[in-house]
């Protein structure tokens, strides 16, 4: 693709103002600033890739990775305002998630530490594990708050504050992870995800294409187990003091 | 023994005193009718005693010890507490009458759990039924069976018969008193009914704005109030 045939497809984009403008929807000015911000923001990590690639320095890629790790954190902390301590919880649980899966990749042979392979596959692994846990802080918050009778019987029978809790984390795990296997569930049925796609565009035969989707379903769906797990079994202690009481909402 | 001693609970919330200096004791066998008006601070008294919540100053001890410096999962088997909304969880009987084994990690014994049914005048063909087909006064009979399972040495009962018939509150009534009995289990019980707590109490604590008003035995409660009229 050629820049002129790039630059024609801007059409897409004042389509959508037009039609957001004709129904009075208002989103022209969020439509315009979206599309510039994401040229600017692709165009920006184009160049810092191009340079980190050629660098080829592990230091480099790993800062660049920890960066990826806490700007997602950060994002998926938002999701549980009020808890304590969940940026630390953020962080280390999507940081759990990256390397548990790099680790194993890494280990199976199925990639190399080189910038080209593991920072794509990271931004995969990571944005997967912000949304997770961005469900995590969302649903215990809402659901201490909603089951909190429930949970303060079981602790007046003798129950500890773990075992109070356990439906609550239980469901917190399921509903997290559930969207991730639903997205590996409709693989090729009803969507060709991103980064096979990418592949058959770049010219890959669609049965090379495959075995990386294959990979990459795999590795999305063990790192949302970890930074799931690790984040609801973190996150459910910050509801309660130290003498397993519920702390005041 | 004291069984429990308050010295001088305090609790303040938001700018607020709720209890102001509270100090009594509780022996083994002692039933105490807990008396007052609505935000006289008897549930905050209960939720401190029970460790649910902490007072802002003062402290409470279990036999002798200080109720903070025990683990609070064990505490709060020796100290049960029934809410006044009789909340069942999971989906069936079972499910809340086999948690206390889960928690004191015991196989659960379905005749104990039958020969309580019988006494709360309940069918022991109700364990695999839905907790949603019940009536309030079944689930609090319920609850409370659930809480008796874990074998309290005290057991707080927060208007535990509030918005239940005359025959489910005699029911319940029988059941706790059998068991106060039987078990030497010593009760705390807020009530608004005066009737209940006279046919009831051994003992009276009255809390007015969150100070103990009186307390000492049922017949000079209501003599001193018989007097008043």
């Amino acid at each position: 693709m050629n820049d002129i045939s790039l630059a024609m497809t801007f059409v897409l984009v004042i389509l959508a103002m037009y039609l957001s403008y004709k129904d009075k929807i208002g989103l022209e000015k969020e439509i315009i600033i979206g599309s510039i911000r994401a040229v600017v923001q692709l165009t920006a990590i184009g160049f810092v890739l191009t340079y980190v690639f050629d660098l080829d320095n592990s230091i480099a890629t790993t800062l660049i990775l920890l960066a990826m790790v806490y700007n997602a954190s950060t994002v998926s902390a938002k999701r549980g305002k009020g808890i304590e301590h969940v940026k630390k919880i953020s962080f280390v649980a999507l940081l759990a998630g990256l390397v548990t899966t790099l680790g194993i990749l890494l280990l199976c042979g199925a990639v190399t530490y080189q910038p080209s392979q593991v920072i794509p596959i990271s931004g995969m692994v990571v944005g997967n594990s912000m949304i997770a846990a961005g469900l995590v802080f969302n649903h215990l918050k809402e659901n201490f708050e909603r089951r909190r009778e429930e949970v303060e019987i079981k602790l007046c029978l003798g129950a500890s504050a773990k075992e109070s809790c356990a439906s609550i984390i239980r469901q917190t795990i399921k509903n997290s992870m559930q969207p991730s296997i639903d997205s590996m569930k409709t693989l090729g049925i009803v969507q060709l995800p991103g980064m096979m796609t990418g592949l058959i565009l770049a010219g890959l035969p669609p049965a090379a294409a495959i075995k990386y989707q294959i990979m990459v379903a795999f590795m999305l769906v063990g790192a949302v187990a970890v930074t799931t797990f690790m984040a609801s079994y973190w996150t459910y202690k910050s509801f309660f003091t130290e003498l397993e009481q519920l702390r005041q909402s | 023994m004291v069984l429990l001693e308050a010295s001088d609970i305090r609790l303040e919330f938001q700018s607020k005193t709720i209890l102001d200096g509270l100090s009594f004791s509780i022996y083994p066998s002692d039933l105490v009718g807990v008396l007052g008006s609505s935000g006289s601070g008897k549930t905050s008294l209960f939720r401190i005693l029970n460790l649910l919540q902490s007072a802002t100053s003062g402290s409470v001890s279990y036999l002798g010890k200080d109720t903070s410096s025990y683990e609070p999962t064990q505490l709060r088997k020796r100290i049960g507490y029934v809410f006044q909304k009789p909340y069942l969880f999971g989906s069936t009987v079972e499910d809340n009458l086999t948690y206390p084994y889960h928690l004191l990690k015991q196989k659960p014994d379905f005749a104990e759990i039958e020969n309580y049914l019988a006494k709360a005048n309940l069918p022991k063909d109700i364990l695999a039924k839905k907790i949603t087909e019940f009536s309030g006064g079944e689930q609090q009979r319920i609850a409370l069976i659930r809480s008796l399972l874990i074998k309290p040495n005290i057991l707080l009962l927060d208007e535990f018969t509030a918005s239940l018939d005359e025959e489910n509150t005699l029911i319940i009534e029988q059941l706790i008193l059998a068991e106060h009995k039987q078990q030497n289990l010593s009760i705390l019980f807020i009530s608004h009914n005066l009737a209940q707590a006279k046919r009831l109490a051994k003992q009276i604590m009255y809390l007015d704005k969150g100070k103990i008003a009186f307390y000492g035995s049922n017949d000079v409660y209501f003599a001193q109030k018989e007097l008043q009229k």
